[in-house]
């Protein structure tokens, strides 16, 4: 009897024991603080410093043994790649408001806000500022947060982007992704993503020594024209004097435009909406041929001979919810057509070396297909590389090129089935 | 999941020798158990969106369990085995794996007070996520205390009262300026049960 004295007790016990259910949502947020920086104070900020550790790596630029990774909206890191196994670090050149570079010959273009800054770097070590082409660009973004041109004081009006965690008490259930109204007040253009425009294959024409980007470029070179693309314009920089860019035209694209893509005489546009297709047989003055229309998403292309691969992914500025990669027949240049679409993880920067396509999946890493066969893309996956973070790739032949958040990354590609990792720079460090 | 693994290899090592000391007449336990877990949950409303300014609910939780303890009886007091069962939480399907014991804290009587434990891995194989959401299961624990009503050898009515703790993870999708959301749960229940052992 004893016992049965000890069972209401221990009752009592269990009910007083806390039985709520506890979840904690941690959530990481961009939080973005206006700042305003005068015109002045940037165009006297261009210099050569001593070499700095990767802190945000941006997009990078191949041409010939030399590497310019960009460190996002703070400048260039130059990197000696003669032996891809041991990269060096060899200069920085401090060019505030930068994110898209190109290189023709000597001469490495560079935006600086809204200006476009030439620089000569037949030095490597110590590049000289020879051009700028005043008040050019009038908005862009870093990292999601947007600066505009303010003519009136001659200066930007930023936003400096600070990551924020949060710890939030939810009910256990399935919380709503975003809910749209709180951001559609001053947010709107927020949503649209960053630049994603594409590497070239095929050698861009009539360039004497270009040099090659990866899928993030918003910068390209064609025949005697460097072309940028702006949120909804494309400018045409006439650089038959390539010391000397003059600005030569502006064609005005719509809405959301983020990436081009010259392949052949043909320019592949992309916009947050979709696909433009321009013909560009005259350079000067490139035509639209047709739209290829999907979800609103963030979009990188690539192009080989009849097919672009299309790839659209959620997260950050991107509007949709759906990871897939859109094979589209462009046979047709004014009608083109999908062929079929694959989910994926979260494709970021995609490269092609027929036929082996490489994909970056963000934080899933880098995945390498076969797509000889364009309905069995899925069926035909080479390898998955998973501890890494993937952003951007370029596919230089023999070596590949991978910029993650987390670095740099070198392989030896010459067989797709057996790729090999020559290096790492890694983030926060001037070492291999 | 690597725990619950280890214990189930621990379990078929140590299984065989149980069997040395089970009387031959009853060696095989099975205990079918259905309930209800009871809890409570307190959020914010504003799901993290206000501003700052957390919108405080509290609301009562209901949920319906299964399990079935598989087991063999060490000695006359004492069965171990597995658990198997299927949680259906508000918002998450779990099914725990465990290693389980009973355990007779009285002796030979028609109604007897019985210690119950079960300790493993509740999975989240059988949930279906929703777009872009990713759940993964994770800790379970669920000692407690019952009754049994009936004969010592035969088919036995039970009541019991546990207490549940489980954890879980879900990733959630993100968009716009949220650059990652991770939920981690961890459920806290009482759990009211009522089941057959034999």
């Amino acid at each position: 009897m004893r016992k049965a004295i000890l069972l209401p007790v221990l009752l009592l016990a269990l009910s007083l024991w806390s039985c709520n259910d506890r979840c904690t949502e941690t959530r990481v947020t961009k939080q973005f603080t206006p700042v305003t920086i005068s015109l002045m104070e940037i165009r006297k900020s261009v210099t050569t410093q001593a070499p700095r550790t990767l802190e945000h790596p941006g997009k990078i630029y191949v041409r010939g043994n030399y590497l310019f990774i960009n460190e996002i909206k703070e400048g260039i890191h130059i990197v000696d790649n003669s032996n891809p196994s041991n990269p060096r670090f060899v200069a920085f050149v401090n060019i505030p408001g930068n994110g898209d570079m190109a290189v023709r010959g000597n001469n490495l273009y560079a935006d600086s806000y809204t200006d476009l800054v030439t620089l000569d770097i037949s030095d490597p070590v110590q590049p000289k500022e020879i051009n700028r082409v005043n008040e050019v660009f009038k908005t862009g973004q870093f990292d999601g947060g947007w600066w505009n041109y303010n003519e009136s004081i001659g200066a930007i009006n930023g936003q400096d982007v600070t990551y924020v965690t949060q710890e939030i008490e939810t009910n256990c259930e399935e919380n709503p992704v975003v809910p749209g109204f709180w951001w559609w007040g001053g947010g709107f253009f927020r949503t649209m993503d960053v630049a994603f425009s594409a590497q070239s294959m095929a050698a861009p024409g009539g360039g004497g020594g270009d040099g090659q980007g990866g899928s993030m470029a918003r910068f390209a070179l064609y025949d005697q024209y460097l072309y940028t693309v702006g949120q909804n314009d494309l400018h045409l920089f006439d650089i038959s004097t390539p010391t000397k860019p003059a600005d030569f035209a502006t064609i005005n694209l719509g809405w959301g435009i983020e990436t081009i893509f010259p392949y052949k005489d043909k320019l592949f546009i992309g916009s947050t909406t979709g696909m433009h297709i321009y013909d560009n047989a005259n350079p000067a003055k490139p035509e639209k041929l047709s739209v290829f229309q999907h979800m609103m998403a963030c979009d990188p292309v690539v192009v080989h001979d009849d097919v672009a691969y299309v790839t659209l992914r959620s997260g950050t500025n991107c509007r949709a919810a759906q990871n897939q990669l859109d094979l589209v027949d462009i046979s047709d240049l004014t009608r083109p057509r999908l062929i079929k679409s694959y989910p994926m993880q979260n494709p970021h920067g995609l490269g092609i070396d027929f036929p082996t396509l490489y994909l970056c999946e963000g934080a899933f890493g880098m995945k390498v297909f076969d797509v000889q066969d364009r309905f069995a893309v899925d069926k035909n996956l080479i390898s998955h590389f998973k501890d890494m973070d993937a952003y951007d790739v370029i596919p230089l032949g023999k070596n590949l090129m991978l910029v993650g958040k987390d670095g740099l990354y070198q392989f030896d590609a010459s067989n797709p089935r057996q790729i090999r990792q020559l290096s790492k720079i890694p983030v926060g460090s001037l070492s291999i | 999941m690597k725990v619950s693994g280890l214990f189930l290899i621990q379990l078929l090592l140590i299984l065989p020798g149980f069997s040395q000391s089970i009387s031959p007449k009853k060696a095989y336990v099975n205990h079918t158990e259905v309930g209800l877990l009871l809890g409570r949950v307190s959020y914010d409303g504003n799901y993290g969106w206000g501003g700052g300014n957390p919108n405080q609910i509290v609301k009562n939780r209901t949920n319906l369990s299964m399990q079935m303890f598989n087991g063999l009886q060490y000695n006359h007091r004492l069965a171990v085995g597995l658990t198997t069962g299927l949680d259906w939480y508000t918002a998450a399907l779990i099914n725990p794996l465990a290693a389980g014991a009973r355990y007779d804290l009285t002796g030979k009587k028609n109604v007897r007070l019985f210690a119950t434990a079960d300790a493993g891995y509740g999975f989240a194989w059988f949930h279906k996520n929703s777009e872009g959401y990713h759940l993964t299961g994770g800790t379970m624990l669920n000692p407690g205390l019952g009754l049994r009503f009936g004969k010592p050898d035969g088919t036995a009515f039970t009541l019991s009262l546990s207490y549940k703790y489980q954890q879980a993870r879900l990733e959630i999708p993100t968009a716009n300026d949220i650059e990652s959301r991770v939920e981690n749960r961890e459920y806290n229940r009482l759990a009211l049960r009522m089941g057959l052992l034999f």
